[in-house]
């Protein structure tokens, strides 16, 4: 079965993914600050347990231990997007519940016991709201989760309090970028309760022109007007760098040609080539296929390329731990490999 | 003015604090607040500027931890969540809650960090499949009658007549059946 970074979305000139991640505490067990050894394992078993008879779109969930994995798969998951860096790095026991395509799946023991993610390629925050839903349902039925009526999902931050949601773009931005335009944006944007950083690194400087765009509050408005608000937004933000790109290349066109062209060629011959040269270029590519400088014979999703380059899943896709040096030239060996022929 | 730990050289920074009513002063010179703090990292060789929110944060610590009444003061005044032991001071440290009594336990101090978050002090959104609010429990205890009355009530506030009519009929009938029993 296709994960879902490899199909191709709504709007996927721009829009990468749209994730919803909502953060879930059980009455049972005290939050994460106060959880004990002993208490998290219980937690863990109970959560995975529970999840054994889940079921959606006739697609099957793993389940499993996140002490059973070593760092490099864990690594390689949060570079997919599946684990957040700081549940791979716990000490405490924690768990994972991820569904075949890895769109649907439960953080267990992180900063709340559970925090329910979908991921859905392109712009469609309909169906990753389905999803995540459906999930928090038949948590909220089987695992008793605690709510207020006055202050909603009780979670660990009262960041996070209220819907305990946090839905996010995650955008594909090199005209806006490539401008220097996104310390500004990321000010403005904060004006109307969203947030927006790099993907692959902190702030807004961001490897491969991944950017992510996301709801701050959680209380107070209801989850539709949460999206809504955040839908407006990513839409300006998606015309915005549509509108850059034309006039990139209005005024650009040879330049711009020319540096894709020799992006494509490095990464289809160089021998060795680090995580950061590769998404940059990538990158590149992408922006040149999007506004047609350059097809490919055959159907090329670059987003897939992005990830599986990312240091850790091209360990994890080896099957073992490799030094950087010989990490670059496996980088470099796919990419020499998947990068299609273009058309003449 | 001369600095009051040292008192050879000239006192640059001014640091004033009211704790309680209590006013603490001081003066002090570059080297001495340095020392004073505890400060590592601003008045390296290299670097002589003092960074003003590191060296009053490191004050604040060594300020409170000289005056032990001022300390003991604080802890009669501590509020503590009942279930997991958390006190107010460390939820506001930390920023997390310790568990989920601790919102029911901070309960009025909360409101505050609330409205600054979030701009609001309570949820409208998503209910738990199953929840049942107190109101709704409040009302399934009242008899058919007055609670058909409750919704015929929010109907008319509504202007939704149709809906208020057949409401309204219902109480009727109710009515009607439980006179003739009565009778």
């Amino acid at each position: 079965m296709s994960k879902w970074y490899e199909m191709q979305g709504e709007s996927s000139d721009v829009v990468f993914a749209s994730r919803v991640r909502l953060s879930r505490n059980m009455d049972k067990y005290l939050f994460s600050k106060k959880m004990t050894d002993s208490d998290a394992v219980q937690l863990v078993e109970e959560v995975l347990y529970t999840f054994k008879d889940y079921s959606e779109e006739a697609q099957t969930y793993q389940r499993c231990n996140l002490s059973e994995l070593n760092e490099i798969e864990k690594l390689s998951m949060v570079e997919r997007q599946i684990l957040t860096k700081d549940l791979a790095t716990k000490k405490q026991c924690s768990g994972l519940v991820v569904s075949e395509d890895e769109s649907s799946s439960v953080m267990i023991n992180g900063e709340d016991h559970l925090k329910i993610q979908s991921l859905v390629g392109g712009m469609d925050m309909k169906q990753a709201i389905q999803k995540v839903n459906s999930m928090d349902d038949y948590a909220s039925e089987l695992l008793g989760i605690s709510f207020s009526e006055k202050y909603g999902y009780l979670t660990s931050s009262p960041a996070d309090a209220g819907t305990g949601m946090k839905a996010s773009y995650l955008l594909f931005l090199p005209a806006l970028a490539g401008a220097g335009k996104m310390k500004r944006l990321a000010e403005e944007v904060t004006k109307y309760g969203v947030t927006l950083q790099g993907l692959y690194t902190e702030g807004t400087e961001s490897n491969g022109n991944l950017f992510q765009i996301s709801n701050q509050k959680t209380m107070g408005m209801t989850e539709e007007d949460i999206i809504n608000n955040l839908d407006n937004i990513a839409l300006q933000v998606v015309k915005q760098e549509r509108k850059r790109r034309e006039y990139v290349l209005a005024n650009n066109y040879d330049e711009i040609e020319d540096q894709v062209y020799r992006s494509y060629g490095v990464l289809k011959y160089a021998k060795q080539i680090n995580s950061k040269d590769a998404l940059t270029l990538l990158s590149q590519v992408k922006f040149g296929a999007d506004t047609d400088i350059i097809g490919f014979q055959i159907p090329f999703n670059i987003y897939n390329a992005m990830i599986v380059c990312q240091p850790y899943s091209l360990q994890c896709q080896k099957g073992k731990y490799v030094g950087s040096k010989v990490r670059d030239k496996l980088r470099a060996e796919y990419l020499n490999h998947t990068l299609p022929e273009l058309e003449t | 003015m001369l600095c009051d730990k040292c008192k050879k050289r000239q006192a640059i920074i001014y640091y004033t604090e009211i704790i309680n009513g209590i006013k603490k002063e001081q003066h002090l010179c570059e080297e001495c607040a340095a020392k004073y703090a505890d400060f590592e990292l601003g008045l390296s060789k290299a670097n002589k500027e003092l960074s003003l929110g590191g060296l009053l944060s490191s004050i604040l610590g060594n300020y409170s931890a000289s005056n032990p009444t001022v300390k003991e003061d604080e802890l009669e005044a501590v509020i503590q969540c009942e279930r997991c032991g958390m006190t107010y001071d460390a939820f506001l440290q930390g920023g997390k809650f310790g568990c989920a009594e601790c919102y029911t336990s901070f309960g009025k101090q909360l409101e505050k960090s609330f409205r600054q978050i979030h701009g609001a002090t309570s949820h409208i959104g998503k209910r738990p499949k199953g929840f049942v609010s107190q109101t709704d429990k409040i009302i399934n205890d009242l008899s058919e009658i007055d609670r058909l009355s409750i919704r015929l009530q929010d109907a008319i506030e509504k202007e939704e007549f149709d809906q208020a009519v057949c409401l309204r009929d219902q109480i009727r009938a109710l009515k009607a059946k439980e006179e003739s029993h009565n009778v």
